[in-house]
């Protein structure tokens, strides 16, 4: 019999099926629990489609309820996800399409390979590639033209330094904020305001994810979470001041260019601001250019023009250009002085035209004899405050520069602001290596040499004179609205410091500063103003071309509700180049008396 | 025989592995066929399969009245209408999915090439048994194999690699028995890769794509490699205990090509996890356990070929169809037995379950108790 003659064969088939069995158990092992998790997400990946719904940014209104920055409708097109490779004739015929170079679609595509959600490759589609791509939708299969909002600066330059400008995150940038779940094509502040409220306006986005089937028919939705809109922001800014005082601007810029008196003046830094709460009213730095081009990625064409500009758009010469404040500085120079009692005001003390230690100049070279301080002011004598720097030394005029708010940034709410520098003997040992001397301190007393400030520092200084020593916090943001237009949060004027001054010595800067804007001044051109207004004309000198022009004012002089602050560039006198700009922007905000009252309520 | 010692001497463990192995099928069968989605027909595929099912055992008993060693006598003629068979298939069968395999008789299709499995395993184990004193030296298995390549051939160019290969399992397994030395087994594989090359030119354009897509499953996705990676993801989507019947996503949202046929096994993977695919292996191990069982308690060696042969083919279908599902063999339209949806093999199947059954049932040392 075979099997009982042969029973081992037939174990040997039994142990062979017994090892079949065990292998195919095995291979259920590795594929069911070992690698289980795996194949599970490949099998939600195949039955679930996300979407992503995004949240609508928040709107930024002007002080009067304008709205300055929106989001008009638009189309973007994206590639759905397969398992498939794309197709690249299919990723050609769109990438000639969408005017997208092809690179950057596979790169995109490259960065989004392990997600099932469909790939934003384009947003603001203009209306001929909406066409194009509906009409050969055929030929594009897994191409997906969808509306989307698109981000608008409805006034286009207008206050670009302030609102800033959106665009796609980059990489970097995801990877600062790994806790903000940020995905590539997310769309975030890159400038100005909407970077530095970011998180405000952003809002969080949304999605659904359905179930399909192999065809792609949805079975039924799974979820859906809506998004949560961006919260708006009202701003301090008062788009029609804005719009004046850019008017003004460039006018002037181009009036001191067309005359051949600085052929450079093509930049400028204008602020205006509220001294008695911080509020920022108008923020102005020239030159500028359209917030708009950046929204879809700038055409490198529109880039090399703004990159190629020696004048650099891109910066805001108000929180970030540095400049010597020049005579502006001698407020802090007579305070100083005044304050610690090395002058008192009746003191006249000669100016023959030069100092007598130091043989340093008025700017003009003239010499006015004897005057006191009010005149001095009145006049911006530089022999004057030399003699000032002389009797209180260095450190002393560090220490109120610092009083002043010089030295630190302003806390203001944008990103790129500059601290300046305030000049000391310790600051020349560490750059230059080299040792103090008298006339440093001379030019320190008239913000020349080493100082260095912002234009919104010089107006915080200027605040602080005009309010009587209370400084607010400069800011542009005055509330956060929701996205039904309810308030839900109001910022509040924050004070930062007081000018630990004596009231008398309060009074004799703003009498100064009054007279420097009436007949005799080196303001005189705001004498017959509608309000009374207060100021300092300032010329720094500029080693690398003409002198820059400034001017820091503030009125109403007796109730200030307005400090403006002008730098140009290499416009040579301050009284030339800054002031007309000072006044015109007054005549507008004070147009008449009863105005002007309306406005101090 | 009387009906009620039949009863008694009954495999009992081996028909209820058959019969729990049928249900589940039936289960899912319906889960893949969609039962549970409201239309006119969605009951077509189950309710065959259990008419089809309760027919098999009926007729299974009915057939238990008979002794199995006629067949012995009938091995000849069986072997020369299964030839004619295959022929007809060649000459008036009906063309799916590029094979010709079906041939219509009546209100049913059936697939020759699936009771061929019967009559080649019945032939081969009869055409054996006469020579079994003779079956030393290569030569002595000449005859043999010629015996086995008339009908494979037949099988082979219709095209239907897997029931061809099934043959080529079943001689493998008698092969073993019958005592095929070691060194003329080195030998045929020697031959084998000699000739591969040829075989490789016999094969049909899809069976080229599907061994390729075996090598490298990632050759086309969507494609012939797109059954698999499906599978697979069924599979091991199941995870422990499943996703729970009517609940895979994978077959119900049609992922899953095929689902109720040849990839029924990735069904019970994903809706009953690695508890519902080694439960049903085990069954399988079960019925290869007593199959082999039943081979050693058989008194004649036709009942210990018979039972040898039906074992080995067993075991090929379902080393092959799971392993196809798993990844881990390549594409060959062989249905799993007793779980796929298919009158001809499930058909096929219960008749041999019957063979084994009537085997068992015939011994004498059971007639003394």
């Amino acid at each position: 019999m075979l099997n009982k003659k042969y029973a081992y064969r037939l174990e040997i088939l039994m142990i062979a099926s017994i090892l079949t069995i065990m292998i195919l158990i095995g291979r259920m092992a590795y594929l069911q629990l070992y690698e289980g998790e795996y194949y599970y997400r490949l099998s939600e990946g195949n039955r679930v489609r996300s979407v992503n719904i995004r949240a609508p940014r928040g709107i930024i209104f002007d002080a009067n309820g304008e709205a300055l920055v929106k989001n008009d409708p638009g189309f973007a097109v994206s590639l759905l996800r397969t398992d498939k490779k794309p197709d690249r004739a299919v990723l050609e015929k769109l990438a000639q399409i969408i005017e997208v170079p092809i690179e950057t679609i596979l790169e995109k595509i490259e960065k989004k390979a392990d997600s099932y959600e469909p790939v934003l490759l384009k947003s603001n589609l203009t209306p001929k590639m909406v066409t194009m791509l509906e009409e050969g939708y055929k030929e594009l299969p897994g191409v997906l033209v969808e509306p989307q909002a698109v981000r608008t600066y409805a006034n286009n330059e207008l206050a670009v330094h302030v609102l800033g400008y959106v665009g796609e995150i980059s990489e970097y940038e995801m990877s600062k904020k790994p806790e903000q779940e940020l995905k590539v094509g997310s769309i975030v502040g890159k400038f100005g305001l909407e970077r530095f409220y970011d998180n405000v306006l952003r809002g969080k986005d949304g999605s659904y994810r359905e179930e399909v089937d192999v065809a792609g028919r949805v079975v039924q939705t799974l979820e859906q979470i809506p998004p949560v809109p961006g919260q708006g922001l009202v701003l301090t800014i008062d788009a029609n001041l804005q719009r004046e005082v850019e008017k003004i601007t460039d006018e002037h810029l181009a009036y001191l260019r067309s005359i051949g008196f600085a052929p450079n003046a093509s930049a400028a830094a204008v602020i205006a601001l509220d001294p008695r709460n911080g509020e920022v009213k108008a923020l102005v730095s020239r030159p500028a250019f359209n917030p708009n081009l950046f929204v879809n990625g700038i055409s490198s064409k529109d880039w090399q023009i703004i990159n190629d500009n020696p004048f650099d758009p891109m910066s805001d010469k108000v929180i970030a250009g540095e400049y010597p404040p020049g005579s502006t500085f001698k407020i802090v120079t007579g305070a100083a002085a005044l304050e610690t009692g090395k002058v008192t005001p009746e003191e006249l003390i000669f100016d023959a035209g030069k100092h007598w230690l130091i043989p340093m100049e008025n700017a003009g070279g003239e010499a006015l004899g004897w005057i006191n301080f009010h005149r001095a002011l009145a006049v911006s004598d530089n022999v004057y405050f030399y003699e000032m720097g002389n009797r209180i030394g260095i450190d002393i005029l560090k220490r109120y520069s610092a009083m002043f708010g010089l030295g630190r940034p302003t806390g203001i709410d944008l990103f790129g602001e500059n601290e300046g520098i305030i000049a000391s003997p310790e600051y020349k040992m560490k750059v230059f290596n080299e040792d103090w001397y008298l006339g440093d301190t001379f030019n320190a007393a008239i913000g020349q040499g080493f100082n260095l400030a912002t234009p919104l520092q010089i107006a915080l200084m200027f605040s602080a004179v005009a309010n009587n020593g209370d400084v607010y916090r400069p800011h542009l943001v005055k509330e956060i609205v929701n996205d039904d237009g309810s308030v839900a949060k109001v910022l509040q004027p924050e004070k930062i410091g007081r000018l630990e001054i004596s009231a008398k010595t309060l009074d004799l800067l703003q009498k100064g500063l009054e007279a420097v804007a009436q007949e005799g001044g080196t303001g005189a051109q705001m004498a017959n103003l509608a309000v009374p207004v207060a100021g300092k004309t300032g010329t720094a000198e500029n080693p690398h071309g003409k002198d820059h022009g400034l001017f820091a004012g503030y009125a109403p002089a007796n109730n200030a509700s307005l400090v403006i602050v002008v730098v140009v560039p290499q416009g040579g006198y301050g009284s030339v180049s800054a002031a007309p700009i000072v006044k015109r922007i007054f005549e507008y905000a004070f147009p008449s008396a009863k105005v002007s009252t309306e406005n101090i309520k | 025989m009387e009906f009620t010692r039949i009863l008694k001497r009954l495999d009992y463990i081996l028909l209820l592995a058959v019969l729990l192995l049928v249900g589940i099928g039936i289960m899912l069968i319906g889960s893949a066929t969609h039962v549970n989605v409201v239309a006119d027909d969605r009951y077509w595929y189950v309710g065959r399969q259990m008419t089809f099912a309760a027919l098999n055992l009926v007729f299974m008993f009915f057939c238990l009245r008979f002794d199995y060693r006629v067949l012995e006598d009938l091995s000849t003629k069986l072997y020369i209408f299964n030839l004619l068979m295959l022929v007809a298939v060649m000459v008036f069968g009906q063309t799916a999915l590029g094979a010709q395999r079906w041939i219509q008789l009546g209100p049913i299709s059936i697939q020759p090439s699936e009771f061929s499995k019967i009559i080649m395993i019945i032939a081969l184990a009869a055409f054996l048994n006469k020579r079994l004193d003779h079956l030393e030296s290569f030569w002595d298995w000449v005859p043999v194999f010629g015996y086995v390549f008339v009908p494979f051939i037949l099988v082979m160019k219709q095209p239907d690699l897997g029931t061809s290969l099934v043959f080529l399992a079943i001689l493998f397994g008698l092969m073993v028995l019958c005592g095929f030395k070691k060194k003329y087994f080195m030998r045929l594989i020697g031959v084998g890769v000699v000739s591969a090359p040829l075989l490789w030119t016999m094969l049909q354009e899809y069976q080229k794509m599907r061994l390729k897509v075996f090598l490298d499953p990632g050759l086309e996705p969507q494609g012939a490699g797109y059954h698999v990676i499906q599978s697979m993801i069924a599979i091991g989507s199941g995870e422990l205990v499943g996703k729970g019947l009517f609940a895979g996503t994978q077959s119900q949202l049609n992922f899953l090509p095929e689902n109720h046929t040849d990839f029924i096994f990735a069904v019970a993977g994903e809706e009953f996890g690695f508890i519902g695919t080694t439960f049903i292996l085990l069954l399988y191990l079960l019925i290869i356990y007593r199959g082999i069982n039943i081979a050693m308690d058989a008194t004649d060696n036709f009942g210990t070929l018979l039972a040898v042969g039906i074992v080995s083919m067993f075991v090929f279908h379902v080393l092959v169809n799971v392993g196809m599902t798993a990844g881990i063999m390549p594409v060959t339209g062989v249905p799993l037995p007793f779980l796929s949806y298919g009158v001809s093999s499930l058909t096929t199947n219960m008749i041999l379950t019957g063979l084994l059954l009537n085997i068992e049932v015939r011994q004498q040392k059971l007639s003394f108790m």
